[in-house]
């Protein structure tokens, strides 16, 4: 059974307004996601700006009420779950942010913030507490020293170590990392990464990883997810994503990173055209108004993702 | 919350607010007046002292000389007409006894040499009354003078401690009914200030705690909060203020500060609510609400310790806004006779000065004072709200 478990998954914003709070438009942010996580492994997640992957985290975690689907949680349906019974299931699911600034309580010291979830939780005695906060920035790599300075005297960097600190506090066994590093400066991605890394290992966690960074995606995660407009256009295991790429919007997205190798750089591939507005989506593909490959059956119909061999599935008419 | 208040002395804006010099210079001026505040309730002026006739009617202020007309009018009246009367009693010891404005007691002399002095005197005052007015008669000065120095030979001489008190009491003069004018304004500044901080920490808490409910859970706490200021605001608020200090001018509570209360905080909440709702639903978008949430907080827990304490910088403007509504409204209320009723007010000290006609002949003193201790105290806290508004802008941080 796999540890993670969403169905259909959709998500539409209603952007109300105008006199008496009319409907103007629906966002279709999230169209359809479905996908598992065994045990222990890491699903990288990736797309361009805008394509509904945050959406996405945040309907799993039940940050946002999903319009349609549905998500298990160890066999367990947590999409109508209350907000009481939420309570034990939040515990072992967490989600890291983006934004290690806004992430952060400005008018709580660090220690603070991490010291409040582990009190409010019980994960140990009272008395306990500070050592288990000491052991948690510790291990994240914060001196102790640190817990009573307030988040804006921190680093980016170091803001997000206390925010995973934050998310690890309660044991959970699941996480959602959106984007972990992509504010960061290049520099201190890599030292973060690692230590994500190392603390998958150690908390033995499984793991959403959000990026639109198909290198980084590559180097760490079993399977990815490509998305686009909220659909899923193919989701590969990270063997050689070079090799095994179908679609051509993960081609796409592959030219994009820029390639070491002289000898390969005349396979990048450029996209072009305008990414269709999430207002009014196209009846068919939706990438079809920017694919080479385009036909006249992507135009009129969305194709059904489709498994090709085992754990790779791809949604093209042309592959 | 002590740690909260600490980091907000040590932010930026508080660094900021330090450099502004017209801020300081206006938070100097603020620690005065709650110095007088403090002095007041301490007791160091009574409402008793306030209430008190202390010397002659309409006294100008400074010890300044008045003119001859008022000078004979004021000698004529304080002492000598009172105790001519008494001496005429079937009993003139008691009588006299009885003669007192304010501190001063007819002098301790014998009844004999207090009738030569008062026959002695009123022989001056007939001479004085040929003339039709004084004003014009430079000629009569020196008897003037040696009438004023007669009509003195009547009153006890204070002793230091007194004299210096008196001084003290008559320094504004005194208005038509001869009570300190410098107590009154003083006194006034108390009332201001209580009358400013009740509303504002009762508004700004109000405004707050709803605002705050309506941008974090939405929905229908939303609707009704809007509702509700919309409602309010829709009243003109002085209309509202005078319908709800009438209600109240039947009750038993019409003598205490409760009605002027009552009516500012009707109205004064709805600002603080407005822009504290605003500042939660952006708060609430937030990063750190949402971590909050998957945290598995309480909604109670994250609006009292994640979301209100970061509106702490709007309530500290609110505060030092609401503070100068309230004592503005609070002037033009007891001026319509609607608002402090059993103290001293800035307002009724405007009200007496028009009302008895003490304007119009020239008589400023009253109606000086008054404003000048308000117009320092609201302008100051003019110069404190701006310089926090400034301080906690976002584009100039
Ligand atoms: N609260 C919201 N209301 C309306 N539209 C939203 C809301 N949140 C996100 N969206 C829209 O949903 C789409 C997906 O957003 P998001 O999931 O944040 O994308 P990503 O994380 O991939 O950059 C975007 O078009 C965005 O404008
Ligand atoms: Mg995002």
């Amino acid at each position: 059974m796999p540890l993670v478990e969403v169905s259909n998954l959709v998500k539409h914003f209603l952007v109300r307004g105008g006199v008496f709070n009319r409907v103007l438009r629906q966002v279709h942010a999230v169209n359809g996601v479905s996908f598992a996580i065994e045990k222990g492994k890491i699903l990288g997640v990736v797309g361009e700006s805008g394509c509904g992957k945050s959406t996405l985290g945040k309907l799993i975690v039940r940050l946002l009420d999903m319009t349609a689907g549905k998500v298990q949680f160890r066999g367990q349906d947590i999409s109508h779950l209350s907000a009481s019974e939420l309570m034990s299931v939040r515990r072992k699911m967490q989600m890291i942010f983006q934004d290690p600034h806004a992430s952060l309580n400005p008018r709580m010291t660090v220690g603070a913030a991490v010291r409040e979830v582990v009190a409010f939780h019980k994960i140990v005695p009272k008395r306990e507490i500070r050592d288990e906060v000491d052991a948690l920035f510790a291990k994240v790599g914060i001196h102790t020293d640190s817990q009573e300075k307030y988040p804006h005297e921190f680093s980016g960097g170091q803001k997000q170590r206390v925010g995973i600190a934050r998310s690890l506090a309660v044991n959970p066994e699941f996480i959602i990392a959106d984007e972990p590093v992509s504010a960061l400066d290049v520099s201190i991605q890599a030292q973060v990464l690692n230590l994500l890394m190392d603390l998958k290992d150690e908390f033995d966690l499984t793991m959403l990883f959000i990026s639109h960074d198909l290198k980084v995606i590559d180097h760490f995660c079993d399977s990815v997810l490509v998305m686009y407009l909220g659909f899923v256009l193919e989701e590969l295991p990270c063997r050689d994503i070079q090799a095994d790429a179908l679609h051509p919007y993960t081609k796409a997205l592959l030219g994009a990173n820029p390639v070491a190798d002289p000898t390969q750089r005349h396979e990048l591939t450029v996209l072009a055209g305008e990414v269709p507005s999430p207002y009014d989506l196209p009846r068919g593909c939706p990438f079809a108004a920017r694919c080479e490959l385009v036909t006249n059956q992507c135009r009129q119909e969305m194709p059904p993702l489709v498994e090709k061999e085992s754990g790779h599935r791809v949604a093209c008419w042309e592959v | 919350m002590i740690s909260s208040l600490r980091r907000l002395f040590e932010s930026r804006a508080a660094r900021k607010l330090r450099r502004d010099n017209g801020a300081l210079v206006a938070l100097l001026v603020i620690c005065v007046y709650l110095l007088v505040t403090i002095a007041v309730m301490c007791n160091a002026i009574s409402l008793n002292d306030c209430s008190q006739v202390i010397g002659p009617k309409s006294a100008a202020g400074f010890f300044l000389k008045e003119l001859p007309e008022r000078r004979f009018e004021i000698a004529r009246t304080s002492m000598l007409k009172p105790v001519a009367r008494a001496l005429q009693n079937s009993d003139p010891t008691a009588a006299l006894a009885d003669v007192k404005l304010g501190r001063w007691a007819v002098a301790d002399k014998r009844l004999t040499q207090l009738q030569k002095i008062v026959s002695d005197a009123i022989a001056i005052q007939h001479e004085l009354e040929k003339s039709e007015n004084l004003d014009q008669a430079p000629e009569l000065e020196p008897k003037l003078v040696e009438f004023e120095r007669k009509t003195a030979e009547l009153i006890e001489p204070l002793s230091r401690w007194d004299r210096l008190a008196q001084n003290a009491a008559m320094l504004l003069g005194t208005d038509a009914q001869g009570r300190s004018i410098f107590f009154r304004a003083l006194y006034s500044i108390k009332v201001a200030i209580q009358i400013g901080v009740v509303t504002a920490v009762v508004s700004v808490l109000i405004g707050a705690i709803l605002g705050a409910a309506a941008g974090f859970f939405g929905g229908w706490v939303d609707h009704c909060v809007v509702w509700l200021y919309t409602t309010f605001s829709s009243i003109p608020s002085l209309v509202l203020l005078v319908v709800i200090a009438y209600a109240f001018s039947a009750s038993d509570a019409k003598e205490t500060l409760l009605p002027v209360y009552v009516a500012f905080c009707a109205t004064f909440w709805i600002g603080t609510c407005r822009v504290v709702r605003g500042e939660t639903m952006k708060l609430k978008q937030l990063e750190y609400v949402q971590a909050a949430r998957t945290a598995g907080f309480g909604s109670a827990r994250i609006l009292f310790r994640h979301v209100l304490p970061n509106t702490a910088h709007l309530m500290l403007i609110n505060f030092s806004l609401l503070l100068i509504g309230a004592i503005k409204s609070e002037v033009i209320l007891s001026y319509l006779g609607l608002g402090v009723q059993s103290q001293p007010s800035w307002g009724i000290m405007i009200r007496d000065a028009g009302n008895n006609g003490d304007v119009m002949s020239g008589f400023f003193w009253q109606i000086g004072a008054a404003t000048f201790f308000m117009f320092f105290l609201v302008l100051a806290f003019n110069i404190l709200s701006d310089a926090l508004q400034d301080a906690f802008d976002p584009k100039h941080l």
